[in-house]
């Protein structure tokens, strides 16, 4: 069960229009490394976890990249919110608005749809685990790469942040990698 | 604006407890401070990962609302850094005493929170009218965290 609570993980306030970054940072909502990747993968692979340490972590990381789902979302919406067509087109969102209006799309940066084809659930404890991992660092390499496209302090302190979360979910990963090797899986 | 990490000021830190030893516990622990750990993005003192030489904004509340909204996703945060860290070291009893400390104050702020700006969560139910749909939403530009 899940239950929501009305504030986001870290604040959002974008005061600058920039449409070029908000095509920039849905990727990491709907693309690859994204957070709605991130979410299912843990959400999918929790039920395979063999004990009450790989259960509890998957299932609380799961949660927590939900709400990052919602910190991108917030952050394109508010990036685009006041657009015009012509600006939209001009930055060349034309065909996102004619599919989606100013509605958020989990889609890549190049508008390719979120597929679930982006993670896998092998019910394998180690080879989940691994991708875990891997996922991690792909997403903070991804974040690192956002925050050279812009100079928006607004949008850089965020994504300083949801980097940071990486690096932290990598590491719980790995101890927990690690701690099941050992166990002998 | 981003700051150095070097240049970190517990004394002036909002989330400061008076005539505690908080400085102190902090500076025992593995772990930062809610405030702290929450603008860096990570609890953990010895994991923090700066990005060439960007390292996090200092977020300053205007107002009573700003400055409790803050406080309330720090612990927030920091709630859910432990609990990461808990479910693969559950028998680390200080942690777990620290855990519940954060918990408390968090239940407290959310307590006043909601009661004098509406809820968090839908079964906070302080006001005499169903306010859960009141605007803003947290993805609103003209509200909600917008404040910090």
């Amino acid at each position: 069960m899940f239950k929501y609570v009305k504030h986001l993980n870290y604040p959002i306030n974008i005061k600058k229009k920039d449409l070029k970054m908000a095509k920039y940072l849905l990727t990491q909502f709907g693309g690859a490394n994204g957070e709605l990747a991130a979410s299912l993968r843990y959400f999918s692979q929790k039920f395979s976890m063999p004990d009450e340490k790989g259960k509890s972590l998957l299932n609380d990381i799961a949660t927590e990249e939900l709400g990052h789902c919602e910190m991108i979302c917030t952050m394109v919406h508010q990036l685009t919110e006041n657009a015009t067509i012509e600006e939209l087109k001009a930055a060349g969102l034309g065909s996102m608005y004619t599919e989606h209006g100013k509605g958020i799309y989990p889609s890549d940066s190049f508008g390719n749809p979120f597929t679930v084809t982006y993670f896998a659930v092998t019910g394998d404890v180690l080879a989940d685990l691994s991708e875990d991992m891997a996922a991690e660092q792909k997403a903070r390499a991804t974040y690192e790469n956002l925050i050279n496209m812009t100079d928006d302090q607004d949008v850089i302190g965020i994504l300083l942040f949801l980097r940071q979360r990486e690096i932290v979910h990598f590491n719980r990963f790995k101890e927990l990698y690690d701690y099941y090797k050992k166990k002998g899986y | 604006m981003l700051f150095d990490n070097t240049d970190f000021d517990y004394e002036i830190s909002f989330l400061k407890i008076p005539g505690s030893d908080f400085n102190k516990e902090i500076r025992d622990s593995k772990f930062l401070s809610p405030e702290e750990g929450f603008l860096r993005g990570n609890l953990m003192k010895d994991e923090y990962v700066p990005y060439k030489n960007l390292t996090y904004f200092k977020l300053t509340p205007q107002n009573e609302q700003e400055t409790l909204l803050l406080k309330l996703m720090a612990y927030s945060f920091t709630i859910n850094d432990l609990n990461l860290y808990l479910d693969l070291n559950p028998k680390d009893q200080q942690t777990y005493e620290l855990f519940k400390k954060y918990v408390k104050e968090k239940n407290r702020l959310e307590e006043m929170y909601s009661e004098k700006y509406g809820p968090m969560t839908i079964t906070e139910t302080q006001g005499s009218n169903y306010n859960w749909i009141m605007d803003p939403w947290p993805w609103d530009n003209t509200g909600g965290s917008m404040y910090v």
